[in-house]
């Protein structure tokens, strides 16, 4: 399995954990769950929060909470398919 | 500036189907193009972009084959009224570029997980503009022809690496994306003076082509729902 193909399958992992978090997570047990570096966590979450996979929601005790967009949930649903064609197009 | 022949006569019938096919080739090219766009929207997946631009690529470089072809069946007819003189050199360069860098494009999509080569864009687009200014030059198809089989070759063997270092025994889909480098080359191959395929051989390979490049829209729309 190839770097790029991980980083497909790294950000699938990320946005489905919070998914399965009723869409709310905090910051650290999302990098706990993802199983990830606290480097490359940091590397992926901005990238997500960059390509609008991800946003940032404030609570009113001031707590931060990180929650998938209609990108995010997209590429959730479209995931199986990326995959399917970058294996049948040998990419 | 360099001389260009028509040695190929064609009757109407003859640039009709060529129009069809062409036309074909070029919706077809042009909507595996458009239907990848979402998917790569949402990944940025490199693999997915060469895929995309070796089908944008093709696609202008058919349609500016068929103007190319146009013009040189149209020389006599219209000799007075379009600068031809400037516009079969501009038109065979454009073609050149196009289709080189639709080669390149394919080349790279072959070997970028293994070579992540920084400077693709720049380096491919240099080597298309020299073929480009080559076509220029000479006048001939036959040069870029050449050069293309050369890349050509170069593609079939990253792909016999690839699927040697795998493990893997067939090759579905590189077979498909030499065939459409095969049937491109046989194209710009016959634009040339006093190439003549027998009508029936051409009309074949043509639909051959068409089918080919049918299979791949439609594993596309199949996958990226």
């Amino acid at each position: 399995m190839t770097r790029k193909r991980d980083r497909l399958g790294v950000i699938y992992d990320i946005l489905r954990i919070i998914r399965g978090n009723y869409n709310s997570i905090r910051p650290t047990p999302l990098l706990r769950y993802s199983n990830l570096s606290s480097q490359s966590f940091s590397e992926y979450y901005q990238e997500l929060l960059e390509k609008g996979f991800v946003k940032e929601v404030i609570d009113k005790k001031g707590k931060k909470y990180i929650t998938l967009t209609d990108k995010g949930f997209k590429y959730l649903e479209k995931y199986k398919f990326i995959l399917g064609f970058v294996d049948e197009f040998e990419l | 500036m360099p001389r260009f022949i028509s040695g190929q006569f064609m009757d109407q019938a003859g640039f009709e189907i060529e129009l069809v096919y062409t036309f074909i080739i070029v919706v077809l090219c042009f909507l595996v193009y458009y239907k990848t766009r979402e998917i790569y929207d949402l990944t940025g997946y490199k693999g997915i972009k060469y895929f995309r631009h070796v089908f944008l690529f093709f696609g202008l470089a058919y349609a500016f084959r068929l103007f190319l072809h146009s013009l040189l069946i149209s020389k006599i007819a219209f000799d007075f009224i379009l600068p031809m003189r400037m516009l079969l050199p501009l038109s065979n360069m454009l073609v050149a570029y196009l289709s080189t860098m639709a080669f390149l494009y394919l080349a790279y999509s072959t070997i970028w997980k293994r070579i992540n080569f920084e400077h693709f864009l720049y380096a491919s687009n240099i080597i298309a503009l020299i073929v480009a200014g080559l076509a220029f030059i000479s006048g001939s198809h036959i040069l870029v022809s050449m050069i293309q089989l050369l890349i050509l070759l170069l593609i079939i063997i990253l792909i016999i690496s690839k699927k040697y270092q795998k493990g893997k025994k067939r090759l579905p889909m590189s077979a498909v994306y030499l065939l459409i480098s095969m049937f491109w080359l046989i194209n710009l191959f016959i634009l040339g003076p006093r190439r003549f395929l027998p009508f029936e051989l051409k009309i074949s390979l043509q639909i051959i082509s068409v089918i080919v490049f049918f299979v791949i829209y439609y594993k596309v729309t199949k996958l990226v729902k």
